[in-house]
């Protein structure tokens, strides 16, 4: 019985292109739209958010593969649907208002999305060169302490973030020498590594800086203010004063993207995670390759931590990421292994979290629930990839040179 | 040393490679002449593929030389081969399928803007200038994955041009070749060779080599026989070189009796897992009481054949009986339970699970059964005390009932293979490569039991690379290529012609006769 | 195999499946190798407390007067209660807690280890398929959610049918959260462990929800506080050791023991077990056997599943009785059972001796019965954090050491026999 379900779930996930999960979102978005609308008319904010949301995300999925057309139109039609059904439920409220709750909505956004951002591409990197990283948890972690740590005693926040990647490429270089040297395997490792940060990063804490805590007036990572468009209307809340490390992952996104798809190292690393075997015979080292990439992978999610600790929030809790590492894992499955998609992934994990800030004055607890959208909508994602055609091929084998 | 153009461009002496357990290349001489297609041949195992890896730095030689252009050279890494201008075809192709034609042949070697970015313009533009010097109609931008297995052939050998190699060597290309395919491959290695390349062309197709070497050598169990120029080489002669004069294991067996149809295979077609067709509309019979042996190059479908006959692998369309009941696409376990027997070749993998212990293994079929068990609750006594009737009935040395079977020899474990299949009492049972990497004494043993599986009234499939066993074993053979039966012979047909017909020669006379 | 292949073919053999890896590693290693990875890992830990300048020995020793192991050690003569009558016979150990500090904390560990079991045992089962199942956690929380909304309800009912149908229902919820993974592991081949993690957190969350202010699951008599409805009297567990209101040693314990038990049995006296055997050690040869990898992969976890949520039903009616937003957030009890299965090598005895391991080491290191002058309990907790990811590290690189270890030996014993890599044969 369990074979032919599962042959018939196998049979029926092969049929859904992308293409379908565009025309999908583009019918949620527009329901959810149509729900604020006479005669239907609905007052509660859930349906036209929670639609257009799930239309924004199958979007962003056909987007990264392949189906852009549709995709687009999708996101456009979620995004309206969202904004459309908030205004529509909040007719009495003044223009201005909304308008203010909305800029305020999308610079929260970019401040919850970027940790993910950086914790994403860091992933893409070990990912694409063949090597599973989950770890990206435990990475992030210690660099946010290190960071806070070392901003704190050196009294700069440009050490700060020095230390914070530093501490990242130190469990990365573990997490490299157990998976790549001794071969064992990846996810058993990474497991290790994401204990190890938490229990050390605790440690520390609590040994340091006790029950108080950290200080309040640790040297934080500027902001970025730009005082030429902080008028400009819509813009201006947004982008206007973002912090130096939200700036700094743009830049990454673009970096990153011209490094794995336009240059030789990158065409390198993508052979070492394909296909290691031919990778070798025409003379790339797949080890060192390896090291290079997990390492990498290590000082981003630090970074990605490092921002969150003295750029976003100002101080250090024990377990302060509280999953954000596997969220960006998410993102970047979401993302399809790919800087931008993970990216635009990121963005919507990020509108999430922050709409949840928003969404207690709605509706209650619904909030907490929406929450868990992010790993529902992964969940789906994953399930929806077959066989080997999506991530690296050769992911999560360790290889033996003969 | 001069060079003069008499100097090999390549030269192997007494090159030695030991595996554990077996001697692949005993002490090998080899030359290539500048500008020739030399043609290493020889059967399955015959240290082939081996010599060329360690030419080309994948393996390291236990003993030996090699000279390029007259100068010694060590060869440690693949790197350090195409640094000396050699360049190697594998039988796997190394290719990244989600990558295209131009990524794949500049990786490692890529043009640059300004030392930082892909120049993937140029690469094209490269690509585009080989292809055409060498007439290959390659399209840079496809994906690997999305052209066919020819033109990713052509893919490879372009990587090679690309490093400056000027010699190439080919490991049997034309395996995953159709015959069109095949003769345009020749046609790219002729001009090549005009333009100066020095080709090695490994193969155990005695037509294709004499179509295209200048110079064979013959390699038989890891030693080489002899040279031979094109001029005056026949495929008889040839074939006698590859099989030789060794003792063949004949066995002792009384004539058969063949009884009623057991058997039964009509009209089958098979697709392969890249949807082709694999088993084009075979038929077969296999009597009560006959051995029935299916003699081919690997490659030719026997595979996909097994798997269909086995349930593993759905009938495109066709007929499967066993015992008169029609098992077309039912699963695997109803097809153990309807009768069937199936040795698989490769015991290690399909055969066997290693870390069960032996009794585990032998109840790998019937553990859901009684005596072994009763309502889903095992009953190890039972099954121990089964094993150990049947470790002995069988000889199994190296261990107990409660032994692992990754702790046995090769030729014990299949005998635990042998002994769980036949103990079974099947109506058929099909033996693919019984004997493979085993040695001399289980092979005698797995031979003569078959026989006596035979005399006991089954059915016996045998599928075999080994011409000897095929030879030594059956009542009827059957020769399998390209998916079809092309032949039926009896037991006394000659080696030569057996080997004629299995690599697809001979056929253009018949077919010539034919419409004659 | 057939020659006409486009995708490039794994290089055979070489990497055995998990469950044949830890395998190989427990008949080669024996009873030497967990010790030793254990110790090992202890004694990094130590070092990480000298180098914060704190005493090793000092806190080690303090810890372990905390775990009540010591227990085993006081030998004397005294007397202890036979059940259900009011005599008593002689015992070696003493039994009264209000006497013997070491009881009363032997009591708290076997207390803290008897989820661990569960969950230990959640990820063993999973990985003698072949399966990582890092979902313990979110396992547990399902089955401890509808064991508190279960315990909490039907008042009248009698105590027996109570603690059944919450335990069974906990048990189906736990089953059913891993089979999700599992299912889509059969069907599609979606990795378990990016499902299983997912699946952790949308638990998370969904606790989250349930307990919180409005949620469903909230209690009704203090609107306030995130926690849920008290489980009542009738459905709780029977305390067998210890005293009812100082949180004793309830059954729950000694279903623990029946878990591993029943671990034990299944995998290796039923044709289920025999299954799930097989398609973890080699899913090839089971599918050439007409096994179906498919179907036992789903219940392969939904099994395990099935014992995690026991676990979180246990700890429920044993001794929490309630489930609020914080125990949700705060809870690690599925993460540790990693650790515990993976020292344990995954057997009924290596994940029991495991379990009492890490309840001793989170019972000591407790902030009841660890002495802050001496090593705060707060430091401890991140220790014990410490001390499992080392575990795992080394669990991780001595399979590889032992695995190299068995193939020299091999070598060298047999006599000679053809390569086993295609590749080297040709």
């Amino acid at each position: 019985m369990i074979d032919q379900a599962a042959t018939r779930t196998y049979t029926w996930v092969k049929i859904i292109h992308p293409r379908s999960i565009a025309i999908a979102g583009i019918v949620v978005s527009a329901l959810g739209f149509w729900f604020v609308l006479p005669p239907l008319t609905q007052r509660t904010i859930l349906w036209p958010v929670a639609l257009g949301f799930l239309g924004v995300a199958a979007g962003i999925w056909a987007v990264t593969r392949g189906e852009r057309r549709l995709g687009w139109i999708a996101v456009g039609l979620g995004i309206a649907s969202m904004g459309l059904g908030i205004l529509a439920t909040n007719s009495s409220v003044g223009h201005l208002d909304s308008v203010v709750v909305w800029s305020a909505l999308f610079a929260s956004m970019l401040r919850y999305a970027t940790p993910l951002t950086y914790a994403a591409i860091g992933g893409m990197f070990s990912e694409r060169s063949g090597v599973v990283n989950i770890a990206l948890e435990g990475m992030m972690l210690s660099g946010a302490f290190f960071a806070i740590l070392a901003a704190e005693k050196l009294d700069s926040w440009v050490l700060g973030v020095l230390a914070g990647a530093a501490a990242g490429a130190g469990l990365a270089l573990i997490h490299a020498f157990f998976c790549i040297q001794l071969r064992s395997d990846q996810i058993v490792i990474g497991t290790a590594i994401n204990f190890l940060a938490l229990g050390l990063t605790g440690y520390l804490f609590v040994d340091v800086y006790g029950e108080l805590g950290t200080p309040a007036d640790i040297p934080r990572i500027p902001d970025v203010t730009l005082p030429a468009i902080s008028d400009w209307y819509f813009i201006g809340p947004v982008l206007g004063q973002l912090n130096l490390m939200i700036w700094l992952s743009f830049v990454l996104l673009i970096v990153s993207y011209l490094v794995m798809f336009r240059t030789p190292i990158g065409l390198r690393i993508r052979s070492v995670g394909e296909h290691p075997r031919a990778a070798d015979t025409v003379g790339i080292s797949v080890y060192r390759t390896r090291y290079a990439s997990v390492v990498t992978s290590g000082i981003l999610a630090a970074l990605g931590g490092a921002y969150l600790s003295i750029g976003f929030v100002g101080s250090f809790n024990e377990n302060m990421t509280a999953g954000r590492g596997f969220i960006a894992l998410a993102a970047l499955i979401f993302g399809a292994w790919r800087p931008f998609g993970a990216f635009a992934a990121a963005l919507l994990f990020g509108f999430s979290s922050a709409l949840a800030q928003r969404l207690p004055e709605y509706s209650g607890s619904a909030a907490t629930l929406f929450q868990a959208l992010p790993y529902v909508l992964t969940l789906i994602a994953v399930a929806g990839v077959i066989g080997r055609s999506i991530p690296p091929a050769a992911i999560g084998r360790p290889y033996a040179k003969q | 040393m001069s060079v003069t153009p008499e100097t090999p461009v390549l030269e192997l002496r007494g090159m030695t490679k030991r595996f554990p357990g077996v001697l692949a290349n005993d002490h090998v001489d080899f030359d290539l002449k500048r500008g020739e297609v030399h043609a290493l041949l020889g059967e399955n195992g015959a240290g082939k593929s081996t010599l060329m890896n360690v030419l080309y730095g994948l393996y390291h030689p236990d003993e030996g030389e090699i000279l390029v252009n007259g100068e010694p050279v060590r060869i440690h890494s693949p790197r350090e081969a195409i640094d000396r201008g050699i360049g190697m075809v594998h039988q796997h192709f190394m290719l990244i399928p989600v990558m295209t034609v131009a990524e794949n042949i500049v990786l490692a070697a890529e043009p640059t803007h300004a030392g930082v970015f892909l120049d993937l313009d140029e690469a094209v533009d490269k690509v585009e200038e080989l292809s055409r010097a060498f007439n290959f109609r390659i399209d840079p931008h496809a994906k690997v994955r999305d052209i066919t297995v020819g033109q990713q052939q052509r893919v490879e050998i372009l990587k090679a041009l690309f490093r400056g190699a000027d010699i190439l060597i080919l490991d049997e290309p034309t395996a995953v070749l159709t015959p069109q395919e095949a003769d345009e491959l020749f046609g790219i290695l002729k001009t090549l060779q005009r333009e100066g390349m020095s080709i090695i062309f490994i193969s155990h197709k005695l037509r294709e080599v004499l179509e295209i070497a200048d110079r064979i050598t013959v390699l038989r169990r890891g030693k080489k026989i002899e040279t031979v120029p094109r001029e005056g080489a026949t495929e008889a002669g040839l074939a006698r070189l590859m099989v030789g004069r060794d003792v063949l294991l004949r066995v002792d067996k009384s004539p058969p009796h063949p009884g009623e149809v057991l058997l039964d295979v009509d009209a089958l077609s098979v697709l392969d897992d890249r949807e082709l067709e694999a088993v084009k509309g075979i038929s077969l019979k296999v009597h009560e009481g006959e051995i029935v042996g299916i003699a081919g190059v690997d490659g030719n479908g026997q595979t996909e054949l097994i798997d269909a006959l086995t349930g593993l692998r759905p009938a495109q369309s066709g007929r499967v009986t066993v015992g008169g009941r029609d098992v077309t696409n039912e699963s695997a376990r109803e097809h153990l339970d309807e009768g069937l027997g199936h040795i698989p070749q490769d015991r290690l993998r399909h055969g066997l699970v290693l870390e069960f212990s032996l009794a585990e293994n032998l109840a790998l079929h019937d553990y859901r059964k009684e005596p072994n068990s009763r309502w889903g609750w095992l009953r190890p006594g039972r099954i121990i005390s089964w094993a150990r009737g049947l470790l002995q009935e069988f000889d199994v040395r190296g261990g107990g009932p409660q032994t692992h079977a990754s702790s046995l020899s090769g030729g014990n474990q299949q005998k635990v293979v042998i002994a769980r299949e036949v103990s079974r009492d099947p109506r058929v049972l099909i033996a693919a490569q019984p004997t493979r990497g085993l040695d001399v004494g289980a092979i005698e043993f797995v031979h003569r039991r078959l026989v006596e599986e035979r005399d006991e009234g089954r059915a016996v499939l045998l599928i075999s690379l080994e011409i000897d066993e095929v030879l030594s074993l059956s009542d009827r053979i059957l020769v399998m290529y390209e998916g079809e039966i092309v032949a039926e012979f009896t037991p006394d047909v000659s080696e030569q012609e057996l080997g004629i017909a299995m690599t697809g020669g001979g056929r253009e006379e018949a077919e010539a006769t034919a419409t004659a | 195999m057939s020659e006409r292949q486009t995708t490039p073919d794994p290089p055979p053999g070489e990497v055995p499946s998990p469950a044949a890896r830890f395998a190989l590693f427990q008949r080669a290693g024996g009873i030497a190798a967990p010790i030793l990875t254990a110790i090992l890992a202890f004694f990094i830990g130590g070092i990480v407390v000298a180098v914060t300048g704190h005493n090793p020995i000092t806190t080690y020793r303090e810890i372990f007067n905390g775990t009540g192991l010591s227990w085993f050690f006081e030998v004397g003569s005294h007397q202890v209660g036979l059940p259900w009558s009011d005599a008593s016979i002689w015992f070696p150990w003493n039994v009264n807690d209000a006497e013997s500090e070491a009881a009363f904390n032997l009591q708290q560990t076997l207390l803290s280890a008897t989820p661990l079991i569960f969950t230990g045992l959640a990820v063993a089962f999973a990985f003698r398929c072949g399966l990582f199942n890092i979902g313990g956690q979110g396992q547990y929380i399902v089955g401890a959610m509808v064991a508190v909304w279960v315990g909490s309800s039907w008042a009248g009912l009698a105590s027996g049918l109570h603690i059944f149908l919450a335990i069974a229902l906990a048990a189906l919820a736990g089953a059913l959260w891993a089979g999700i993974a599992g299912f889509l592991k059969a069907a599609v081949g979606a990795h378990e462990v990016i499902t299983t993690i997912m699946l952790n957190w949308i638990a998370y969350w969904i606790g989250n929800y349930a307990f919180g202010q409005g949620g469903p699951l909230q209690n009704k008599v203090n609107e306030s506080v995130p926690v849920s409805s008290d489980v009542v009297q009738n459905a709780k567990l029977p305390i067998l050791w210890g005293d009812p209101l100082l949180q004793g040693l309830h059954m729950g314990f000694l279903l623990a023991l029946a878990a591993l038990v029943a671990y034990w049995a299944i995998l290796n006296r039923t044709t289920l077990g025999y299954e799930v055997r097989a398609v973890g050690f080699s899913p090839e040869a089971a599918r050439y056997s007409g096994i179906s990898v498919a179907r036992n992969y789903f219940l392969a976890m939904a099994i395990a599943g099935l014992f995690a949520g026991i676990g979180g039903a246990c700890d429920i009616l044993g001794w929490q009785f309630r489930l609020g937003v914080i125990d949700v957030q705060n809870s690690q009890i599925g993460f540790i059972g990693i650790a515990v299965a993976l020292l344990g090598r995954n057997t009924a005895i290596g994940v029991g001796l495991s379990a009492l391991l890490f309840g001793a080491l989170l019972n000591g290191t407790s902030t009841r019965n660890l002495d802050p002058e001496v090593f705060q309990p707060e430091l401890a907790g991140n220790l014990t954090l410490m001390i499992q990811a080392l575990v795992l590290l080394f669990v991780g690189a001595d399979i590889l050491i032992l695995w190299l270890f068995s193939r020299f030996r091999r070598l060298r014993r047999l006599p000679p026999a053809a390569p086993t890599t295609p590749e080297a044969a040709t």
